[in-house]
């Protein structure tokens, strides 16, 4: 059953959907500068760049050992896994424990963090709702079911009116997930007014798990450098080589076989 | 200059990424952009741009052109470590190694971290002709930084050129941990490996030519010839069934070599005739040497 479709005054057009795209785009852009602003500096000690440095040797040494000769790789697992090397050292360190309470760089990261993205999300958000209810801004082209109703349709209060109808709210943030490729063609990628990136990384703490804690990762990379041996990759090669690149007068010959050769 | 803006700067940047030496061409380009055009063209690219053409124009003693782009990424830039690091870079090419010299203890002293000052004083070393001190100063580089390959070839580069063999061929080692698939790293670790001699060493060596020719997929010359004598070598072993194993490979590469050199004589017509048959002359002495040896 096609409903008749409802007719919105232009007005609406001119003064909502309009002033909305422009509002939220404007403010992605002051979110991007402030953040550019209040970025702090993450410098890196010389000390976590060793130890990042050493596991991605030992790493590497796991992988491609079998590629050198015994005795230098014999010689690398003494030098990184003896009391005094690196990686030993790196299970020894005991690294304090960082807790996003107490460490006040965490803390103000976090703090920043949260005050640009999300709060004027949902100052703005909360402002669009109460200035501009009452009435439908827009539909989008595909139907909804029913459930969707009360979240899209927030202001107003008919039961009969199709969900493809939506309210301003519902527009304002179809646009902060819709700006996103205007923002990376006007600021160039990696913009911090792209919200989602944001979103994403706190949904993989993987990142944060490790340089929170390199000790978890220095005991398992000495544990599986101590189990890898060493194998000799290349025992037989030179005959693997001259059997792959055969020169066409080894591979066939031209005498005569006297067995295969048919008899009349 | 027949280029446009868009050709120059697309030019300057894949040289900039390629880090290509191209100092003349970048002067050239360099001195037409940056005089001429106005700087909003390029935001901000143009201080990469600067430093570039800053670099260049050190590189050939240019040295009104390196003081005028000195000068406006100075007047930017007014703090900067990177700004500092460029600076000493002149009076390196001034020849004047002591003050520059200082200059990087003073930046690595403020931030150890900093791979590209520390970097810029190894070559400063070098280019004084203090091997051994470059060597000291690449070591504790090295130290900090261990997966860096580039000093690690630098790194090798310099015991090669003090013959410290055993210690180039510790530093090609890293490098084949590091791209295990580069045919050129193994096959400069088996011609270090070579050198050194030994049975063993050469053991090695004709192992590391296999593979850098396997990982070529024939196509390393160099590697060819490295197995071709290595395996040469090992047909007067001790052991008979390692020599006879040579011979077979040693026949095998001889043939390869000479096949390959007829290829490329039917195709290129100016090959040199004057070289390659010396060069052919050693392949083709040792196939018939044996070829001899294996029908007495």
């Amino acid at each position: 059953m096609s409903e008749p479709e409802l007719l919105l005054d232009s007005n609406i057009r001119t003064w909502v959907v309009l002033p909305i795209v422009f509002i939220t785009f404007v403010f992605g852009i002051i979110r991007h500068y402030l953040s550019l602003l209040m970025a702090s500096e993450n410098s890196i000690t010389l000390d976590s760049l060793r130890d990042g440095q050493a596991l991605m040797r030992s790493r590497y040494l796991r992988e491609n050992g079998k590629y050198i000769p015994r005795q230098a790789f014999l010689a690398r697992k003494e030098f990184l896994l003896r009391k005094e090397g690196v990686i030993t050292q790196g299970k020894e360190k005991v690294a304090p424990p960082r807790n996003p309470m107490t460490d006040p760089s965490m803390m103000t990261d976090m703090l920043k963090g949260n005050l640009l993205n999300v709060l004027p999300m949902i100052i703005i958000g909360g402002w669009i709702q109460w200035a501009f209810s009452g009435f439908v801004t827009t539909k989008v082209p595909f139907p909804l079911t029913i459930r969707f109703k009360p979240m899209l349709q927030r202001g107003i209060e008919l039961e009969a009116l199709d969900v493809s109808w939506v309210s301003s709210a519902s527009w304002y943030f179809l646009n902060v997930f819709g700006l996103r490729s205007m923002y990376s063609l006007i600021l160039g990628e990696n913009n911090a007014a792209d919200q989602t990136k944001m979103m994403q990384d706190q949904m993989s703490g993987a990142a944060m798990a490790m340089q929170n804690d390199p000790q978890k990762a220095f005991k398992a990379e000495w544990e599986a450098l101590q189990i890898t041996k060493h194998q000799d990759s290349m025992k037989y090669i030179e005959d693997i080589v001259v059997a792959m690149h055969a020169l066409p007068e080894d591979k066939f010959t031209t005498e005569k076989i006297p067995s295969i050769q048919a008899s009349p | 200059m027949e280029m446009s803006y868009d050709e120059a700067i697309k030019q300057l940047r894949e040289w900039r990424n390629a880090s290509m030496r191209k100092s003349t061409e970048i002067v050239e380009i360099g001195e037409y952009l940056l005089k001429k055009s106005s700087m909003s063209l390029f935001n901000d690219e143009v201080w990469l741009i600067f430093e570039q053409v800053y670099v260049a124009a050190l590189d050939i003693s240019r040295f009104d052109l390196a003081d005028f782009c000195m000068k406006k990424l100075k007047g930017n830039f007014p703090d900067s470590v990177r700004i500092i690091k460029l600076e000493a870079m002149q009076l390196e090419a001034c020849g004047e190694y002591d003050e520059a010299l200082k200059i990087y203890n003073e930046l690595i002293e403020r931030d150890p971290t900093n791979a590209g000052v520390r970097k810029r004083k190894v070559a400063l070393l070098k280019s004084k002709g203090d091997n051994t001190g470059a060597i000291k100063e690449l070591c504790s580089y090295l130290h900090d930084f261990m997966v860096d390959h580039e000093a690690w070839y630098e790194l090798s580069e310099l015991y090669i050129k003090e013959m410290d063999y055993a210690k180039a061929a510790f530093c090609f080692e890293e490098l084949i941990l590091c791209n295990t698939f580069n045919h050129l790293y193994h096959q400069r670790y088996a011609e270090i490996r070579y050198t050194m001699g030994g049975q063993e060493n050469i053991e090695i060596a004709r192992k590391h030519f296999s593979q850098a020719v396997k990982l070529s997929s024939n196509t390393n010359m160099r590697a060819l010839n490295g197995l071709l004598y290595t395996s040469y070598t090992m047909t007067s072993a001790k052991s008979s069934s390692k020599s006879g194993n040579s011979r077979s490979h040693a026949t095998w590469a001889a043939k390869m070599i000479l096949k390959k050199y007829e290829d490329a004589d039917v195709k290129c017509m100016t090959v040199r005739r004057k070289e390659t048959p010396e060069f052919l002359a050693s392949a083709t002495l040792m196939l018939k040497h044996l070829g001899t040896e294996s029908n007495p």
